[in-house]
């Protein structure tokens, strides 16, 4: 009996594995080619056919208020998103790990002073320092990836400075220290590949919330600008026609949920799966 | 267990019975509910310029004079005035036996301490400044007041039938009332409780000096801000009257048969603003280039739900209007060839600053980019919030082209004040049109002003540092038994005096 609820389970976990992936190759081709996906330009207005049903002809998710095509400005919604999500979680990545390594391997006074920084940046609600950090440097794409970057560096600098502490007391990079082996190719050779696992895991789950962040700025207006496709802004313009052309917002919205679905089910897998405990 | 038994049938009865007493279907004595679009800062209509206020303020308190819908102004508590000595001063004769609603008589007394009160600086009523030509206020009995002005001024009875000029009871001013929380004035309706960000309650002004109005037991303001939710407010009988400046959701109340909306036009002119002190938008001719390429009936139709294109800096329904439309009608191709002439290609990106809190200047600032490319000019936009761009676009003209909408007052100065000098945010400067301007702020005889601002109005319809688009439609959604709502377009106040439900 339990082995067959396991089985089970085991079989739904995979299903969802499967569609999740799938779904995430789907934008990622979609992000490429975006111009062999779309049939129409997704910032072209056609004032004539606006507020179209979806399953009209020649646009499969129907019009927004302006006559531009859902599907399109969907499909090439995904560029910026992708791009922003890449980018953003790369420079957390980057300097989470400086920070991280410089506090877990110096220690002392440089660790105090890191992590109270990072505990600083934690302390502020997500969205709260992505609104202060945009504002200060000012509306678009760029400003956006670098906010949103910043504001998860504390996430991998934690991350990082435990797991250094923690490999750096092991035994076989005692030995290897006392053997003589250079700081610098300890790091390298013991300290890095070990915590790989756990940055790939918390990347993706990270990746999940810039998504939803970067939507935010731009339902707020601080994101992408128009005429450019994002979901966010996608989700801005549709409030008002809510009664009217519910489908403007049901698209983008539904895309989202399942980005940050498929995104967050696989990083619970990869940590799951990475982890050394496991064996 | 026997007592439960008697007990549910008893409890039924006892619920039926005061049921029985009201007849079903006769008229309901209940208040009328409108939707206010936000929470009014004060009531006291002179301490702010919130428009919010004096929507509520409108049935608490009178003015001397009032503009009826057309914007001509009529008697309210002066029965009647005239302009002596060249327009320096002005006597009204005061409407006799009419009372506070704290039962107080009102006289000239109270006139003359209310126009005090604005004028103080204590009071720091922000429309202070359009009552400084008022020099001297003369009562020579209670229902006499002369005004003695230091120069003609053709505005001030304008300013006098606006909100701010709502005349408060001296007795009350002089012990320090609070005006702002507990309003006491002469109008239709009596306040009667302000739940902050929930709902203001007036009740009916018996003895209002109108014979037989108002005809209704009361106004209840409910405080919702979200559109969507007002619009289903209406739609389940839970309100009587919104006020819409959008078309989106009209679809969707015509479609219910116990709600019917009326269309006004509003006093807004609608435009697409060019900073004229840069380049290349200073060319004449990128500006008329500009205004050949814009659809204009498009635009109000998809963005702004409906209106009257306008072809000047004048609302459509202002008795100072007068029609240029034919002067930059849509042609795409003249705009190439001017843009030709002038030498201008896409490799200078004109930049659009947008309010992004106003979704139809958003909508708006869209399609103008999409018509703007067509004709080879290219377009960035770049949202801000609202703090921002009366900054950096009002203040500072920070930028290329920008969408906004002007709000019109009762008098066509107003609207012109500092046009023509490098004070407003479109920099234009035109020497004639600023000192035509300054002349007919002190002409009184309305056929000459008349004469001087159509020729201002025509030389900015010629020099376009605007696309005039036009005046958009507002809608009012109210019950279909509803009769007699007013709307006074210039001053945005809602009027429930000849409010009737049949």
């Amino acid at each position: 009996m339990r082995i067959r609820i396991r089985r089970k389970r085991q079989k739904i976990q995979k299903f969802f594995l499967f569609t999740s992936t799938m779904y995430l190759c789907f934008l990622l081709f979609a992000a490429v080619g975006s111009s062999y996906l779309a049939p129409h330009s997704p910032t072209t207005q056609n004032l004539n056919q606006r507020l179209l049903p979806p399953f009209t002809e020649g646009n499969i998710l129907g019009t927004d208020d302006l006559g531009r095509d859902i599907w399109s400005r969907i499909v090439h919604g995904t560029r910026s998103l992708l791009l922003i999500g890449t980018l953003s979680v790369g420079i957390a990545l980057a300097g989470g790990l400086v920070m991280g390594i410089l506090a877990g391997a110096i220690g002392g006074i440089v660790d105090s002073f890191i992590m109270l920084l990072m505990d600083g940046i934690l302390s502020f609600p997500t969205v709260l320092l992505a609104i202060t950090v945009v504002s200060v440097l000012g509306y678009g794409l760029v400003q956006v990836t670098v906010a949103l970057g910043i504001v998860f560096i504390p996430v991998f600098a934690r991350l990082v400075r435990a797991e250094t502490i923690s490999r750096l007391t092991e035994g076989y990079v005692e030995s290897s220290r006392a053997l003589g082996t250079p700081f610098p190719k300890i790091l390298l050779r013991h300290v890095l590949p070990n915590m790989m696992p756990d940055l790939i895991a918390q990347s993706t789950v990270t990746f999940a919330l810039v998504v939803v962040i970067e939507a935010s700025l731009s339902f707020l207006g601080l994101g992408t600008q128009p005429p450019e496709p994002s979901w966010g802004l996608m989700l801005k313009e549709s409030r008002n026609f809510l009664y009217q052309a519910p489908w403007m917002a049901v698209f983008p919205g539904l895309a989202l949920a399942a980005t940050v679905f498929s995104f967050n089910y696989l990083g619970d897998y990869l940590s799951e799966q990475l982890n050394p405990q496991r064996w | 267990m026997k007592a439960m038994k008697l007990f549910v049938p008893m409890g039924l009865i006892l619920l039926i019975i005061p049921t029985l007493g009201f007849p079903r279907g006769a008229k309901e004595e209940k208040p009328i509910r409108m939707a206010l679009s936000g929470n009014p800062d004060t009531l006291d209509p002179q301490k702010t310029a919130g428009t919010l206020t004096f929507q509520v303020t409108k049935s608490i308190y009178d003015t001397l004079v009032e503009p009826d819908e057309k914007g001509n102004l009529v008697p309210a508590l002066a029965e009647g005035w005239e302009f002596q000595d060249e327009g320096r001063r002005i006597l009204f004769r005061l409407r006799k036996g009419v009372t506070f609603h704290d039962g107080t008589p009102f006289t000239s007394k109270d006139v003359a301490i209310t126009l005090k009160r604005i004028q103080d600086k204590n009071t720091g009523s922000p429309h202070a400044a359009e009552y400084s030509q008022i020099e001297r206020i003369d009562t020579p009995d209670p229902s006499t007041v002369i005004l003695q002005l230091s120069s003609p001024s053709a505005p001030l009875l304008a300013t006098l039938a606006s909100g701010w000029s709502a005349i408060l009871p001296a007795h009350l001013i002089e012990s320090g009332h609070d005006f702002g929380s507990k309003p006491v004035g002469s109008g239709p309706f009596r306040f009667k409780s302000w739940v902050r960000d929930n709902q203001i309650l007036l009740e009916k002004n018996p003895s209002y000096w109108m014979p037989g109005k108002p005809k209704v037991v009361g106004v209840e303001f409910r405080i919702i801000t979200e559109r969507s939710i007002q619009v289903q407010g209406l739609l389940s009988g839970q309100l009587d009257v919104i006020d819409m400046y959008d078309a989106i959701d009209l679809p969707l109340l015509q479609k219910n048969p116990n709600v019917k909306v009326e269309k006004v036009l509003t006093s807004l002119v609608m435009v697409l603003a060019m900073n004229t002190s840069k380049p290349p938008l200073s060319d004449l001719r990128v500006r008329q280039a500009i205004n050949f390429a814009i659809q204009k009936q498009e635009v109000l139709d998809v963005a702004y739900g409906g209106g009257v294109p306008v072809g000047t800096f004048m609302d459509a329904s202002d008795p100072y209007y007068a029609d240029y439309t034919s002067f930059y009608p849509y042609n795409p191709e003249k705009a190439k060839n001017l843009l030709k002439d002038a030498g201008v290609g896409t490799d200078r990106t004109l930049e659009m600053v947008l309010p992004q809190n106003f979704e139809p200047h958003v909508r708006a600032g869209q399609i103008y980019q999409e018509m703007l490319q067509k004709v080879g000019l290219s377009v960035k936009i770049r949202l801000v919030d609202w703090s921002t761009w009366i900054s950096d676009v009002y203040r500072k003209a920070n930028y290329d082209l920008t969408v906004i909408g002007h709000t019109g007052k009762l008098d066509p100065d107003s609207r012109l004040v500092n046009y023509g000098t490098d004070k407003t945010y479109v920099r234009w400067v035109h020497p004639e049109v600023a000192s035509l301007i300054t002349k007919a702020r002190s002409i009184v005889n309305p056929n000459e002003r008349k004469a001087l601002y159509h020729r201002v109005l025509e030389i900015m319809a010629k020099e376009v540092p605007f696309v005039y688009v036009g005046t958009s439609y507002r809608y009012v959604g109210m019950r279909k038994t509803l009769e007699g709502f007013r709307i006074q377009p210039k001053l945005d106040a809602y009027d429930f005096r000849y409010v009737e439900v049949r």
